[in-house]
């Protein structure tokens, strides 16, 4: 079980993450949902420990991952398997490889050094590969598959980890419909069938409506919202949508407003259809 | 958004004749601003011409004596061939084919085992001096001064302590190239590190890599391309500096060309420098193939 | 929870995939041998240089032994002389850099392939620039040496020789590179030959042009400082000297000189070089 206790995060004066508790029982697939700079990849990178909190405290089967460092650090970051927007591949390397990043965590420096790899690990990633149907791929270099292909890679580096805890970050945000209705459904998978815990980021709520047990909503840096699905009424949505701005937010609306916003804020607009 | 609403702020306020007197204003400051600066580069260059002039003992008729001087003696180099008794003429020429040879194969070897030590050093030195891959200031810092102090210090220098310290021959003249390798090649290496995608670094620290195993797996799959590259390019400069190295005692065919200076063996100075020139041809050539290749195969496969 | 996989599987997987467990033998041959290659040749090097553990421990002690001698570097009273030493050396890779660029123009648009478009001059004059950069600028200096005589006059000319083919072949490059729509436009506008290369040409092969031959004179600074060795005047001169008479702590004093000044010379440089393609961007 996963528990944060009002974890806090600044980078200079911005606080991207203020005083957040939240609960997460094991086999729960938790979608947090919020605009661009809510604070939502901040709260991600704090459990994995890709940055360390201001203050407060992060807790996991009763044990706190705050102060841990070199050899137990990082068997905890390979413990909670992450999963970017970007898949963070190494383009250079052939997919089984990027796969069997995956068990870095719990090796020894030298074999790495060689890339040498037990027969047990490669039969794991070639496993791995086979579940999410990349395994004709496997021995292609990483940049040569397209978005979707490079995602499910990810998210075999993830599964050899032997992860108690999946996190991703916006892991449909670069993808075309298709493919993140893919994606979307692996890691929906993976929860039902392994009872993983996958805590997932997602921009868009009808991604988040349709394939997650409970909803977070953060807005600057806060928690707004922890509920079921059902209980995001549309004052709710103005809530952790609106912003600032207090434009009106209509729900039928939502990915064509998740779209504006994305065109304001970041990258390219995508816009996630739902899968029912 | 910010910037039109400052110029449209102002636009009613002017007229057009005071906008067009307001232009030719800020062109005439501009334009005497780069006067000035012109002027002040031109008086600096011209200092600097005179005073090297002064220094270097440098002069018109010091020229027109000593280019003609110049060209007799490379002229008196080159060696009496005949077509009626061509190949004794070049075997005459050629005398000591044989020892060149051999002393240019211990060139290209000094220039290669230089290399490849220098670039090992490098290959260790260049992580912790790439600003993106260590957070310790002081490891850091003290890299980068290191890289530094090897490749600026000349190569020559470095080989004249490494003969008096380990006495005459290659085994110096090669310590002083892959000194001075290492510190090169480490700047350049530790550039194309900080210029790779962070991304994949992110990757493999989230799966819980050490930082070696980030460095090997994140790092040096992006950069290799690169490294060798560099690689290449620097053996190709370390084969004309070790043909150099020889005038110290440090090894190599510059030995024998030193000596051929110095006892006026005309025609032997010419032979050794035409060998050198053939020699130093085929390595550029066959190295930049290698490196069109591979940096080609970066361009097709990757992107 | 966690996942879990049989020997069965494994040896299911490792039958219907069998590269992904081991690669292919002439691929694992092919990168072997390559490897060998290397620690061979590398192997035979060492051997060749007559490198030993041994020499390198003998020489460890007699290097520390010269560290010992080079603390505390010292002037040995000829602080000026040697500051004088370092102006002649800079006096020379200045005149020398600049003869070689000056000469250099007229050669580099002689090898332009766009303004004499003869394939064949063009091939053999390329030939001509490659052949000459065989030569280390330390031998041009001593055969200079041997021809007009000791001193720094012969440190310019083998900077301005060993120099001015790399150059024309930059400079070439430069022009090769240029902007076809300026000399159009220039032309277009009724320019003459000449016109069209101050006007269309010049401004956008200049900036590069300096910028190859202050990045020269930086690296001239360094190869200026050991010309002396041979006789052709400057700091290496002095340096050489020390070194020959076992003078180790007036040698230090000097290589530290070196690195000060190559440090000055090399920030300078660089700000001007920055300046130019700073006005030169600024400007289109």
């Amino acid at each position: 079980m996963l528990e944060i206790r009002s974890a806090t995060k600044s980078f200079g004066d911005v606080l991207a993450v203020d005083q957040v508790s939240l609960r997460v029982e094991p086999g729960q697939m938790v979608g947090v949902i919020g605009r661009s700079g809510a604070g939502k990849s901040s709260l991600l990178r704090l459990v994995n420990r890709l940055v360390s909190a201001t203050s407060g405290d992060i807790l996991f089967e009763g044990r706190s991952i705050s102060g841990l460092s070199g050899q137990d650090l990082r068997a905890w970051r390979a413990r909670c398997a992450m999963i970017f927007q970007q898949f963070n591949l190494v383009n250079r390397l052939d997919v089984i490889t990027n796969v069997l990043i995956g068990r870095i965590g719990t090796a020894g420096t030298l074999p790495v050094m060689f890339k040498h790899f037990s027969t047990h690990e490669r039969g794991m990633a070639a496993a791995a590969l086979d579940r999410l149907d990349l395994l004709p791929q496997a021995l292609q270099r990483a940049d040569t598959l397209s978005g979707g292909q490079q995602q499910r890679v990810a998210i075999a580096r993830a599964l050899i980890q032997n992860p108690k805890l999946i996190l991703a970050d916006e892991p449909i945000a670069s993808l075309d419909p298709r493919n993140a209705r893919l994606v979307m459904e692996a890691l929906r998978t993976i929860n039902k069938e392994d009872r993983m815990t996958v805590i997932c980021n997602l921009h868009t709520l009808d991604a988040a409506r349709a394939y997650c047990d409970r909803i977070v909503g953060m807005a600057q840096g806060r928690l707004v919202f922890d509920g079921a699905p059902e209980a995001l009424t549309p004052a709710v949505i103005q809530e952790i949508y609106g912003g600032a701005d207090d434009e009106t937010v209509d729900e039928s609306l939502t990915s064509t407003i998740v779209a504006r916003h994305r065109v304001a804020g970041t990258a390219e607009p995508r816009v996630v259809q739902s899968a029912h | 958004m910010t910037m039109r609403a400052e110029t449209a702020g102002k636009l009613p306020a002017s007229t057009h004749s005071e906008r067009i007197s307001a232009f030719e204003e800020h062109y005439r400051s501009a334009r005497n601003l780069k006067r000035l600066w012109t002027t002040l580069y031109g008086a600096l260059f011209l200092a600097a011409l005179v005073g090297s002039i002064l220094v270097s003992d440098f002069s018109i008729t010091g020229l027109l004596i000593g280019l003609p001087k110049a060209w007799n003696y490379i002229a008196g180099t080159l060696p009496s061939l005949s077509l009626s008794n061509f190949w004794a003429d070049l075997a005459d020429w050629y005398w000591g084919i044989n020892y060149w040879l051999r002393l240019l194969v211990e060139t290209i070897l000094m220039g290669f085992v230089g290399t490849a030590l220098g670039g090992i050093v490098a290959l260790f030195l260049c992580f912790p001096a790439s600003r993106n891959l260590i957070d310790n200031t002081a490891i850091y810092f003290v890299s980068r001064r290191l890289l530094e102090f090897f490749r600026t210090v000349p190569e020559l220098v470095f080989a004249l302590i490494f003969v008096f310290a380990l006495g005459l021959g290659p085994f110096a003249g090669v310590l002083a190239i892959a000194v001075h390798t290492a510190g090169s090649l480490g700047k350049l290496f530790a550039e194309v590190n900080e210029n790779i995608d962070p991304r994949p670094i992110e990757g493999v620290r989230a799966a819980g890599g050490s930082w070696a195993m980030i460095m090997r797996l994140a790092v040096v799959p992006q950069a290799l391309p690169n490294y060798a590259s560099y690689g290449l390019l620097r053996f190709e400069i370390n084969v004309r500096g070790a043909s150099a190295l020889g005038i110290v005692g440090a090894g190599g065919i510059g030995q024998d060309l030193y000596v051929a200076i110095r006892q006026f063996e005309y025609t032997d100075i010419s032979a050794i420098m035409l060998l050198l020139i053939a020699t130093t041809a085929i390595i550029d050539i066959t190295c930049e193939t290698i490196r069109h290749r591979l940096i080609g195969q970066d361009l097709t496969t990757g992107h | 929870m966690t996942l879990t996989i049989t020997h069965g599987e494994i040896a299911r997987l490792r039958r219907s995939n069998p590269e992904i467990f081991r690669r292919p033998l002439a691929e694992r041959l092919r990168e072997w041998g390559l490897w060998l290659g290397f620690a061979a040749l590398l192997a035979f090097g060492l051997w060749w240089i007559d490198a030993s553990p041994l020499r390198i421990w003998n020489g460890l002690s007699k290097l520390g032994f010269l560290v010992v001698l080079m603390i505390p570097p010292t002037d040995g009273g000829a602080f000026l002389g040697y500051c004088y030493a370092m102006l002649e050396t800079l006096a020379m890779a200045f005149l020398g850099t600049l003869i070689a660029a000056v000469l250099a123009v007229p050669l580099g648009f002689l090898g332009a392939k766009n303004l004499v478009p003869n394939r064949l001059f063009h091939f053999g004059l390329r030939r001509v620039f490659d052949t000459f950069r065989g030569i280390d600028g330390l031998v041009w200096a001593l055969i200079f040496v041997s021809a007009v005589g000791l001193g720094p006059f012969a440190g310019v000319l083998a900077i301005a020789v060993g120099d001015l083919m790399v150059f024309s072949k930059l400079f070439a490059e430069a022009i090769e590179n240029v902007d076809r729509k300026p000399i159009e436009g220039v032309r277009a506008a009724g320019g003459s030959g000449i016109q069209t290369m101050r006007l269309g040409v010049f401004p956008q092969v200049f900036p590069v042009m300096m910028s190859h031959v202050l990045y020269f004179f930086e690296s001239n600074v360094r190869s200026a400082t050991i010309l002396g060795i041979v006789g052709a005047g400057g700091i290496g001169l002095a340096l050489s000297d020390r070194i020959r008479i076992n003078n180790w702590d007036e040698a230090a004093f000097i290589i530290v000189m070196i690195l000060v000044t190559v440090a000055v010379i090399d920030n300078l440089s660089r700000r001007i070089r920055m300046r130019i393609i700073n006005a030169d961007t600024g400007r289109k």
